[in-house]
């Protein structure tokens, strides 16, 4: 590959980056469908790309959920409720335009995310690794004494210990307690 | 047989031209399809108003389809080498022979009768603007014009009046545009 070859292979390049660019931007979509939100969120924002002289009516179906600010714009906030699964359908909008036609509804499905933690313990200092299970699977463990989804009481050492598990921006906890072994006296002979 | 085709041909003919109007033109700006919202110049003139049996010209009527709104006059039509008086911008008058003129200008006659009309014979050019209303109905923009003699209003009775077609300006309908929302995007 010559020069000028080196030189179009980067235009081309870098015109793929300004329309992948331009897309993110015209259609504004960074949300994967479903949504998923952790349960009893509060505040969750939902939006799509303003046109100034639109109205914007929103439409929250299952989950829970309720519309607390923003209806008839383009930006609204959303409480969602403390039963878990997947609702389709759950976030809907219809745009209107200045002459009042509307456009074709947009509809989103909404997974509310429930996490929990297996729990475990007491250990001892020396007891071996316990693999931690969260529900559902897939999520990350972290916290003192945990490596690769599981957790060392040696590493971690004696204590009471908070694990959390992660997913999809939600969290929950559990505590582990690590107690120290008995400590036994030297043998005595009457 | 064929003579009388040709005779009714010709009858007809005659009748469907012009009979005091001649020379008419316009330019209309933004050329159309039109959108809710949009805001229309239309710039009429008429050359010649041919005075039939002393008929004056007296009214110009601008007939708008039912998807506009806000008829506003920019430009009021001369009165060149005519009589005394002046072009008022009406919504709507009844003349005497109960012609419901309106919208448009008519001539109001100061030195004899209100309902005479003007002496001028053109050229008359005048200019108003409309607005496509907001609606999500393919409603009519149609825009024509009317020009009215004397004689068809009632100031004047002699003869035949001239009774000419509207002079067709835009035919169309309103483009209705449905918004296009982009996808919900969760923070």
């Amino acid at each position: 590959m010559n020069y000028k070859e080196s030189k179009q292979v980067l235009l081309a390049l870098f015109i793929t980056m300004i329309m992948m660019a331009t897309t993110i931007f015209t259609y504004g979509q960074t949300t994967i469908n479903p949504d998923t939100v952790c349960i009893n969120a509060v505040g969750e924002q939902y939006f799509v790309t303003n046109t100034p002289t639109s109205t914007y009516q929103w439409t929250i179906t299952g989950g829970g959920g309720a519309l607390q600010t923003g209806q008839g714009s383009n930006s609204i906030t959303v409480d969602w409720g403390g039963v878990s699964g997947l609702y389709p359908n759950a976030v809907e909008v219809i745009e209107s335009n200045a002459a009042g036609c509307p456009g074709a509804p947009v509809l989103i499905d909404v997974y509310v995310l429930d996490l929990s933690g297996n729990p475990i313990g007491p250990f001892c200092a020396g007891d071996p690794t316990t693999p931690l299970v969260g529900n559902p699977a897939g999520g990350t463990w972290t916290g003192t004494g945990v490596v690769a989804n599981a957790f060392q009481p040696s590493t971690a050492g004696v204590g009471n210990y908070v694990l959390t598990y992660s997913m999809a921006g939600c969290n929950t906890t559990i505590n582990v307690i690590v107690n120290n072994g008995p400590v036994t006296g030297p043998i005595q002979h009457y | 047989m064929k003579k009388l085709l040709v005779i009714l041909c010709l009858f007809f003919s005659l009748t469907a031209s012009s009979q005091c109007i001649s020379n008419q033109s316009f330019w209309i700006n933004p050329v159309g399809p039109y959108q809710p919202g949009q805001v229309v110049t239309v710039n009429y003139t008429l050359g010649t108003f041919t005075q039939l049996n002393v008929n004056w010209i007296i009214a110009f009527q601008i007939n708008l389809g039912a998807g506009w709104t806000n008829l506003q006059p920019i430009i009021t039509p001369g009165n060149p080498g005519g009589s005394a008086g002046y072009w008022l911008w009406d919504l709507q008058n009844t003349y005497p022979s109960g012609l419901n003129f309106g919208p448009g200008w008519r001539f109001v006659n100061t030195g004899f009768n209100p309902d005479w009309g003007t002496a001028s014979t053109g050229p008359f050019t005048m200019r108003f603007s409309a607005t496509v209303d907001q609606t999500c109905t393919a409603d009519n923009l149609s825009i024509s014009m009317n020009v009215f003699g004397d004689c068809l209003t009632g100031g004047w009775w002699n003869g035949s009046c001239c009774n000419d077609p509207a002079f067709n300006i835009y035919n169309g309908v309103v483009q209705i545009v449905n918004p296009i929302t982009s996808n919900i995007n969760h923070y």
